[in-house]
C-alpha cells in the first residue's frame, strides 16, 4: 500500500513543475522559509547579481580622487579539510547570497522606492565600508553598484547597472 | 565477491536510528563550529551585524527578546548549548530534551541568518531535526517503532523531493540540457572559473555529466523500491555530494544530506 502513496506524490510533485502556484510572501515567511524548501539548486542560468564597490581619497584640496571599480565576489582555495571545517568559504557562500537577496529585493520593489529603506541595502552599504576601510585606511567616500553580470560556458556576454548607490561618507 | 541480489536487505530501526542520530550530531556539530569561528563576521565591521538585521523582526516585543539573545555572550553561551546537546544525542540517542532544544535553537540560528546562512543545508537540516522531533512527540501517542516509522518517513520523503526536483527542473532547462550551464555555473564557483583547458571545459563532458546528473536525481524515488538500490542509490549521492564539496566549496552539504541516509535505506526495506 506504501509504494501507492509514494508513487502518487511524486506524481503530484511532476505536476508542481508544471502548474504554478501564488507566492506567498511574509516577514515571517522570509526568516522562517526553511520550513518551505523548493529543492530547485543550480537550475536558472541567466542575469547574476554581482557587487562592485569603489573608495574616494580626498586630496588637500578636498577633490576626491576615486579607485577602480572593484568586484566583491568571494574567490576561496579547495582544501580536502575543508570537508570538516570550512568557515571562511561558508561567509563568502552567505555574502553572495545577501546579494541574491538584495537584488530580489529591488527587483519585488514598487517604481520610485527608496532601495535604502531595506535592510538587505543597509547591510550590504555596511559591508562595503568594512572591506574598503580594511583596504583604503585613508579613504573618505564609498559607493556601490550592483551590476546584473550574464555569463555563457566561454566567459561574461553583457552586463547592466541595476543599481549605483549615493556617494557614502565615512561613518 | 558478488552482491546477493535475491536476499531482501532491511535496515533494523534501532541501527538506522542510531546512524541518523551520530551522522546529524556530527553535520550540526560541524555547523556550530564554524558559527563560532564566524563571530567576528557577526560584530563591528562584519557583515552580519545585528543592529542592522533587527529591523527585519516585524513585531517588537520579538525584537528586543532577540536583542538580548543576540548578544555576543548570549550567543555564545547559544553555541555552546547546542554543541552540549548534540554531545548528548551523540552519546546517549535523542530524547525530547535535546531535540526540543535543537530545534527552538535552530530556529533562533535561522532567525540570526536572515532565514538561512546556506540555504540548502539549512533546509535539510530542519528536516532532519523536525523528523526527529515528530519521533519524540508521537513517542508519547503510540508506539515507538510507529512514531520513528513517522520521522523516518518525513526525511526520507524531503530528502528523495530534494534530488527528484533538483533534477526535474534541470531537465526542463535547454541550458542544462546541452551541458552549458554546468560550465557556467563551475566558472561563477566559489573556487572558479575553471582553468581554460580544464577537462570539464570540454562539451561532450559537459553534456554527458549533464544527463547523468538530470537521470540520476530524477530517478531518485526508485531508491525506495529496494534497500539494497537505495544503498547503491545513497553512495552514489555521497560521490555526488563529495564533488559538489570539491568543486563549489558546499561542505555543508555533503554532511546534511548523508545524514537522512539511514532514513532512506531503512524506509526503502519497508516497502
Amino acid at each position: 500500500m506504501t509504494i501507492y502513496w509514494v508513487i502518487a506524490y511524486f506524481l503530484v510533485l511532476a505536476l508542481t513543475l508544471i502548474y504554478k502556484t501564488p507566492i506567498v510572501q511574509g516577514p515571517w515567511l522570509f526568516l522562517f522559509r526553511s520550513f518551505f524548501p523548493n529543492w530547485k539548486f543550480f537550475h536558472a542560468v541567466g542575469y547574476v547579481p554581482h557587487l562592485y564597490a569603489r573608495a574616494a581619497l580626498a586630496n588637500p584640496k578636498a577633490e576626491r580622487t576615486w579607485t577602480e571599480w572593484e568586484h566583491l565576489y568571494p574567490r576561496t582555495s579547495q582544501s580536502f579539510w575543508q570537508l570538516f571545517h570550512n568557515p571562511v568559504t561558508n561567509l563568502g557562500l552567505a555574502q553572495q547570497n545577501l546579494i541574491d537577496h538584495f537584488w530580489a529585493d529591488l527587483n519585488d520593489a514598487p517604481e520610485g522606492c527608496d532601495p535604502r529603506q531595506f535592510v538587505s541595502y543597509q547591510m550590504v552599504a555596511h559591508f562595503v565600508q568594512g572591506v574598503l576601510k580594511h583596504k583604503y585606511p585613508e579613504h573618505s567616500h564609498t559607493q556601490f553598484e550592483l551590476r546584473m553580470l550574464l555569463d555563457n560556458a566561454s566567459g561574461n556576454v553583457h552586463t547592466h547597472v541595476m543599481l549605483t548607490s549615493p556617494e557614502e561618507a565615512r561613518l | 565477491m558478488t552482491v546477493d541480489w535475491s536476499t531482501p536487505f532491511v535496515l533494523s530501526l534501532p541501527l538506522a536510528i542510531r546512524s541518523l542520530e551520530l551522522l546529524f550530531a556530527l553535520s550540526v556539530g560541524i555547523q556550530t563550529l564554524e558559527f563560532w569561528r564566524l563571530r567576528p563576521a557577526m560584530q563591528n565591521d562584519g557583515l552580519w551585524v545585528w543592529a542592522i538585521q533587527r529591523k527585519d523582526i516585524p513585531t517588537p516585543w520579538i525584537r528586543l527578546s532577540l536583542d538580548v539573545l543576540f548578544t555576543p555572550k548570549m550567543f555564545n553561551v547559544l553555541l555552546l548549548s547546542r554543541l552540549l546537546a548534540l554531545i548528548s544525542m551523540a552519546a546517549q540517542g535523542s530524547n525530547l530534551l535535546n531535540v526540543s532544544f535543537l530545534f527552538v535553537s535552530n530556529l533562533a540560528m535561522l532567525v540570526r541568518w536572515r532565514g538561512a546562512f546556506n540555504g540548502g543545508s539549512d533546509f535539510m537540516t530542519l528536516v532532519v531535526l523536525t523528523g526527529l522531533l515528530i519521533a519524540q512527540v508521537a513517542n508519547y501517542f503510540t508506539t515507538s517503532d510507529m512514531a520513528w516509522r513517522a520521522g523516518f518517513w518525513y526525511i526520507t520523503i524531503q530528502s528523495i523531493t530534494s534530488y527528484f526536483m533538483s533534477g526535474s527542473v534541470k531537465l526542463l532547462k535547454p541550458e542544462w540540457r546541452n551541458g552549458s550551464a554546468m560550465i557556467i555555473f563551475l566558472n561563477a564557483s566559489i573556487h572558479g572559473p575553471l582553468r581554460a583547458d580544464h577537462w570539464l571545459r570540454k562539451p561532450w563532458v559537459a553534456v554527458v555529466g549533464s544527463w547523468s546528473l538530470i537521470l540520476w536525481e530524477g530517478a531518485a524515488p526508485l531508491a525506495l523500491l529496494d534497500a539494497k538500490l537505495a544503498v547503491v542509490f545513497c553512495i552514489i549521492a555521497a560521490l555526488f555530494h563529495f564533488l559538489v564539496f570539491w568543486f563549489f566549496g558546499l561542505n555543508r552539504f555533503f554532511w546534511a544530506w548523508i545524514s537522512t541516509f539511514p532514513a532512506i535505506i531503512w524506509c526503502a526495506g519497508q516497502i
